[in-house]
């Protein structure tokens, strides 16, 4: 098999075929978000709502990741909650911070940014790697997370491990020639962009949306927690 | 049997001593000099295990007949056979090209017009199944074949011709190997390597651009003394010298790992002589000798000398994103307009899809009205 060739295929033309599903199809997701509309709100504001949005984001990234034990979804499961921090920090570090991640960037946008050395992303990628294993692991054992359960949930979970595996295999020059894992990776990366707009993947775009909007609503009624 | 390699030699005042000299070179350039690569030449076992590498190569010269080379030149630089007449290896290159023997070569050719094809012709026939055809530059297949044509004969009728008759096939260079720069996009005239105009024929590919001399030598040199191609990989180019990668023998890999990249080619990290990879280096996935061998007598090459590498000992190499821009980019920016486009055609089914939604959900009562949300 022509590897050179099949990669070629992958980082051109399947690349810009899954780039343009992707972006379409989380257009189509949040314009369907937004058209759902509010309802008019006549009660008057008891507090600032750029205040509430602003404290709600300063809570959420910045101090509930840090004393996690006052938060009952910790309490309720701590696997989730560690386990799932730890993959999406490892997550954002590998996609904006890892150098050839920011090529990627940079040739999409147009302009690059300094990135974290080698050694300090690749052991965030293991530790996210690592994560979502447990995860997957605590999906089956925990009662509650099984029947939470899904083809969909399964999906996603294949789709984004795929990449995160073959890319550190890659890294590593695991197994196999490097352009073939390299090949298995921009795979795995085209699956998984065009699968994003039909999943529940799109909360990395909705999660600003609620914040926003539930810091706003906090801020408005001065309940801001 | 003709008149052997040794005695051809000797009559033209090649004393012994020095025929054993040559002997060692030519071992050396077979990539003989090692353990593993004797294996991979493909030499029978009597060949490989016992005698001294110079003394197998010696016992082979006493007994092979002196074999002629045709070296056919089509759409190319000539910059393979500048680079062989120009290495810092002249022994080797005047032994395999001077004293064993080209008998047909455009470039290094006294003889022009005429004369020269006159030469090809007779050396074919002479030696008609057994000399050794090397071919430096791509086949256009275009048309009629006629973006190329030698004598008033094109590439194409000139090479079908002299690979009927050659026992083996040595492309030179990515344009001979895999089609090279002439073949880069559009392929004006449909160029095409030397494998894929005769795939019923085994061509031994040397790409490179240009290919090593000694790894163009060494081949040539392993056919003439035993007979033998050496081992080939999926891409029919020797394992002896395109077996690893330039990232795997590579002197800046322990930057790579260290995750210490140059940013640019006056900084710091280029100074400390840290990994290219950032500034576009495809050594990760080229295949080739260029880290181990290197040029000018084993001098330099590229990335030693601050350049990445292109991989241009890769098939299609010309069209696999640009030479500073960074592996792991996408080949093809994404325009702003199909962007833009894409994003478009989703928000306005979105909006199509919610006016739908709420036009068919107008007749209900009050409390199918959008809620808001609680937090």
């Amino acid at each position: 098999m022509d590897w050179d060739a099949f990669l070629r295929f992958l980082r051109g033309p399947l690349f810009d075929v899954a780039l343009v599903v992707f972006v379409a199809g989380l257009a189509y997701r949040i314009v369907r978000v937004v058209a759902l509309g509010w309802r008019r709100d006549r009660a008057p504001a008891m507090g600032s709502r750029a205040g509430g949005i602003v404290t709600s984001y300063a809570k959420g990234i910045g101090i509930w990741p840090f004393i996690p034990w006052v938060k009952d979804s910790f309490r309720g499961n701590a696997v989730t909650f560690l386990a799932g921090g730890l993959f999406h920090l490892g997550l954002f570090v590998v996609i904006f911070l890892g150098t050839a991640h920011m090529l990627v960037w940079k040739r999409l946008l147009g302009f690059g940014w300094p990135t974290l050395s080698l050694p300090v992303v690749d052991f965030l990628a293991a530790g996210a790697i690592a994560s979502m294993i447990a995860l997957l692991v605590n999906r089956f054992t925990q009662p509650v997370m099984r029947k939470l359960t899904g083809a969909p949930e399964m999906a996603n979970w294949v789709f984004v491990f795929l990449p995160m595996l073959t890319g550190y295999m890659m890294t590593h020059h695991m197994f196999f020639r490097y352009e073939v894992l390299f090949s298995l990776h921009m795979l795995a990366v085209n699956v998984l962009l065009i699968w994003i707009p039909f999943s529940r993947i799109p909360h990395f775009a909705f999660y600003f949306f609620s914040r926003t909007i539930h810091g706003s609503q906090f801020g408005k009624r001065a309940v801001t927690p | 049997m003709g008149e052997t390699i040794e005695e051809y030699l000797l009559r033209h005042g090649v004393s012994r001593r020095q025929f054993l000299k040559y002997c060692g070179i030519l071992a050396g350039a077979m990539g003989l000099s090692a353990a593993a690569p004797v294996g991979a030449s493909g030499l029978p076992r009597y060949l490989t295990s016992g005698a001294t590498l110079a003394e197998q190569v010696a016992q082979a010269l006493e007994t092979r007949p002196r074999l002629p080379v045709i070296w056919l030149e089509f759409q190319d630089c000539a910059g393979c056979t500048e680079a062989l007449t120009r290495s810092q290896s002249p022994t080797l290159v005047d032994l395999v090209l001077n004293q064993i023997s080209i008998d047909y070569h455009e470039t290094l050719f006294a003889a022009a017009g005429a004369q020269a094809e006159e030469a090809r012709l007779a050396a074919m026939e002479a030696y008609a199944g057994q000399y050794l055809l090397v071919v430096e530059g791509s086949v256009p297949t275009g048309g009629t074949g006629l973006f190329c044509t030698i004598g008033g004969r094109t590439a194409l009728d000139i090479l079908e011709e002299a690979a009927a008759g050659a026992a083996a096939i040595v492309a030179t260079g990515n344009c001979a190997a895999f089609g090279g720069l002439p073949k880069a996009s559009p392929n004006p005239t449909e160029a095409k390597g030397v494998w894929e105009v005769l795939p019923d024929a085994t061509v031994v590919n040397i790409p490179g651009c240009p290919a090593i001399p000694e790894a163009t030598t060494g081949t040539v040199a392993q056919f003439l003394v035993f007979g033998t191609l050496p081992e080939l990989d999926d891409l029919n180019r020797p394992k002896t010298f395109y077996g690893t990668t330039i990232h795997d023998r590579c002197q800046r890999r322990p930057f790579y790992d260290a995750g210490k990249f140059a940013m640019s080619f006056d900084d710091e990290g280029a100074r400390q002589g840290w990994c290219l990879y950032k500034l576009g280096c495809k050594g990760p996935t080229t295949y080739n000798a260029c880290a181990t061998m290197k040029w000018d007598a084993g001098l330099s090459f590229p990335i030693q000398s601050g350049h990445p590498c292109l991989g241009c000992s890769q098939p299609d190499f010309w069209d696999g994103g640009g030479f500073y821009q960074g592996q792991s980019a996408p080949l093809g920016p994404p325009t702003l307009s199909r962007i833009g486009l894409a994003a478009g055609a989703g928000a306005l089914v979105g909006v199509g899809v919610a006016a739908a939604t709420k036009a068919r959900r107008k007749p209900a009562p009050a409390s199918a009205e959008p809620t808001e949300s609680e937090g």
